[in-house]
């Protein structure tokens, strides 16, 4: 990293590379911090590829993982389940 | 092994029956398929996780008054469930922790990290991998690290709402949740090479 601007990341001591690339991808990060990664990526090549593979992954846990296959009668049943257990509801 | 506490320590909260009751239909149950989600991809059997699920919203209403009204109820069903697994299904599945989180601290705290020694693996590969590979590779993960993939990948918590959920600092999220991801990585830079793709070096 032989950026010039200042590190919006940390204000002492530097954080890896990883670490700025986790915050970002995670939407933890600053819209200055964003800005300076942004930036970052267009002179570091490891960095931009990481984050391509990283938010490919992603977007596939969120489209693939999350759920949606899931049987209505299976959330059912367990809603079943609840209320007859639970005498209020 | 010790039995983690089911609700954290706090201030009780004085609902009525009704007050309950809508607190439990229209901040709890609305999460119910995240739920069963996570329990399904902790137990990896569907009718351990209807009991998980079952189990947990069960104590849920019974602490019901452990919960602040306005606070994140998903975080806090999560934490529940969490517990609830590890202290009544991983002594059942004889899953003993396989990480040794002192060697994945010192990883991430050294000056290792900024080599970039992940598995090569490139967005085209990916792209074709339009079946089931990216839940199996999740699910064949040491279920630690399934569980900060789940949180954040899946279920979008922030690092702090994890450690809350795990009764881990922010620090060890952070290191676990990187370690998780090259391990993801691995598995899928597997799939990638029995689909053709060659592993070149870059």
């Amino acid at each position: 990293m032989n950026d010039p601007a200042p590190n919006p990341f940390t204000n002492s001591g530097k954080l890896s590379c990883l670490e700025m690339l986790q915050l970002v991808l995670d939407g933890q990060a600053t819209s200055e911090q964003i800005a300076y990664f942004k930036k970052h990526m267009e002179v570091c090549m490891p960095c931009y590829k990481s984050y391509s593979v990283d938010m490919m992954i992603k977007d596939m846990l969120q489209r693939k993982c999350c759920g949606s296959g899931i049987a209505p009668e299976t959330l059912d049943s367990i809603r079943q389940k609840i209320s007859a257990s639970i005498k209020p509801l | 092994m010790e039995e983690l506490p089911i609700i954290p320590d706090g201030p009780r909260q004085n609902y009525s029956d009704a007050e309950k009751g809508e607190i439990f239909n229209q901040e709890f149950l609305p999460h119910i398929r995240s739920m069963y989600n996570f329990a399904h991809r902790l137990t990896l059997d569907e009718d351990d996780a209807k009991d998980l699920v079952q189990d947990t919203y069960l104590k849920a209403y019974r602490f019901i008054e452990s919960f602040q009204k306005g606070t994140n109820a998903k975080a806090w069903l999560f934490r529940i469930l969490k517990n609830s697994f590890i202290n009544d299904y991983r002594k059942k599945i004889k899953e003993p922790s396989k990480v040794d989180y002192q060697e994945v601290e010192s990883y991430y705290n050294s000056d290792e990290v900024d080599r970039q020694i992940t598995p090569d693996l490139r967005v085209d590969a990916l792209k074709d991998m339009i079946g089931d590979e990216i839940s199996n590779a999740l699910n064949a993960l040491d279920v630690d690290f399934r569980t900060v993939i789940i949180l954040c990948d899946l279920e979008g918590f922030k690092y702090e709402e994890m450690a809350k959920i795990l009764d881990i600092p922010i620090g060890t999220v952070r290191s676990r949740l990187h370690r998780a991801r090259n391990l993801l990585k691995e598995k899928l830079s597997e799939y990638a090479k029995e689909m053709g793709y060659k592993n070149t070096a870059s």
